[in-house]
């Protein structure tokens, strides 16, 4: 079965192949999903994400969901020396680029509970699948009709950052102007809450970050620069070639 | 004299192309036996360039020596001539392929790409996918 939603400003499609699983397995991913948007939308004022960035909530009453999320961000934020700060000057609290990679990977991990098998699931660019093989296109940089290449994954995560759909959204946390070194960054890890969280963070560290993600363990990195030069890890998983042993897997 | 100078230094790139290619996947540690540490030598193409070996340094994981090459006072190249065989280490030295930009159009199941809006996802290969399986 397949159903499309929109949810948090983005479409997620869901195609699950698994004829067994019942339809309220899908229900609760996508419940899962309007939750998320509810309780950590920096654009709804009600929000707990809202409410903490305002100062009206500080991190002893917050949900252990968001702690989860802030130490992720944490995290990040000094992982890439600050290039990757979810509390920029002027701009508020915003932790989406964390939230939208984990809320999907703990809407896979509701599907798996619930007994899936084979499931590809899409949200926004940012896919989780599971039981493959499972062919993603990575979508091309100028060309929004055009794949730059093919994967092939069995269980994994894939998340891409640019700029060609929503503009210059990823700010530098060290400089506070927008991340243009590179056209595009894909990263393939285990879970979609890393795949995500290093995208992301190596899209704002620039032309470094690319190496950046690529030393990240069990992350696999395919990066377009500014001048259109692929630069990608050895164990990359293209559809076709026989992947070779990678730094970041071994 | 003069003439022997760039010979040395055509051997000492040609030694570092042999160590860039080595192979990744040994299962042993790399070693290089050959260099006094620490030392310096001018290589060819500037005249200001210089390739430098650090001391080989015995950590618990086991022993490690970079080589840094300089153009006057800028690094221009880092690479470690040593380095344990061992998982941390290895996921810290990525190895990066370069290629080139490709477009292209294949059968797949999804596309990943940036956040895509809701409004340009009607337009989107994903759309199409969707659609498709419907």
């Amino acid at each position: 079965m397949r159903r499309v939603e929109h949810v948090m400003g983005f479409p997620v499609s869901l195609r699950l192949d698994d004829q067994d699983v019942p339809t309220a397995a899908v229900d609760v991913v996508f419940d899962w999903l309007h939750e998320v948007d509810e309780r950590f939308s920096p654009f709804k004022p009600g929000s707990e994400v809202s409410r903490h960035g305002r100062g009206e909530l500080a991190r002893h009453e917050l949900s252990a969901e968001l702690v989860e999320v802030l130490d992720l961000c944490e995290h990040y934020r000094e992982a890439t020396g600050g290039a990757f700060d979810v509390r920029l000057p002027g701009r508020g609290f915003d932790p989406c680029a964390v939230v939208k990679g984990w809320s999907v990977q703990r809407g896979a991990q509701l599907l798996r509970a619930s007994g899936a098998r084979r499931f590809c699931l899409n949200a926004g660019g940012d896919v989780v699948v599971s039981g493959g093989p499972w062919r993603a296109g990575v979508r091309h940089p100028e060309h929004a009709d055009q794949l730059c290449t093919v994967l092939e994954l069995t269980d994994a995560a894939v998340a891409t950052s640019a700029r060609y759909e929503r503009g210059d959204h990823i700010i530098d946390g060290r400089t506070g102007r927008p991340a243009t070194a590179l056209l595009s960054v894909t990263v393939v890890a285990a879970t979609l809450t890393e795949a995500d969280s290093v995208a992301t963070a190596a899209f704002a560290m620039g032309a470094a970050g690319i190496e950046w993600a690529a030393s990240q363990a069990g992350c696999e990195v395919f990066a377009v620069d500014a001048g259109g030069q692929v630069l990608r890890t050895a164990g990359f998983p293209v559809a076709g070639e026989e992947p070779e042993q990678s730094a970041a897997v071994a | 004299m003069k003439r022997a100078i760039p010979v040395v230094a055509f051997s000492i790139v040609g030694l570092i192309s042999v160590w860039r290619y080595e192979p990744s996947l040994g299962p042993a540690e790399s070693t290089v036996t050959t260099a006094p540490t620490p030392s310096a030598s001018s290589s060819a193409g500037s005249a200001s360039a210089k390739v430098v070996k650090g001391a080989t340094i015995t950590t618990e994981k086991g022993p490690v020596q970079v080589q840094v090459t300089f153009d006057g006072d800028e690094i221009t190249a880092v690479k470690l001539l040593q380095q344990p065989n061992h998982p941390q280490t290895k996921a810290a030295v990525p190895k990066l392929v370069a290629a080139t930009l490709q477009a292209q159009s294949a059968d797949v199941d999804t596309v990943t790409g940036a956040t895509i809006t809701s409004e340009a996802y009607k337009e989107s290969l994903q759309a199409a996918l969707d659609a498709k399986g419907a």
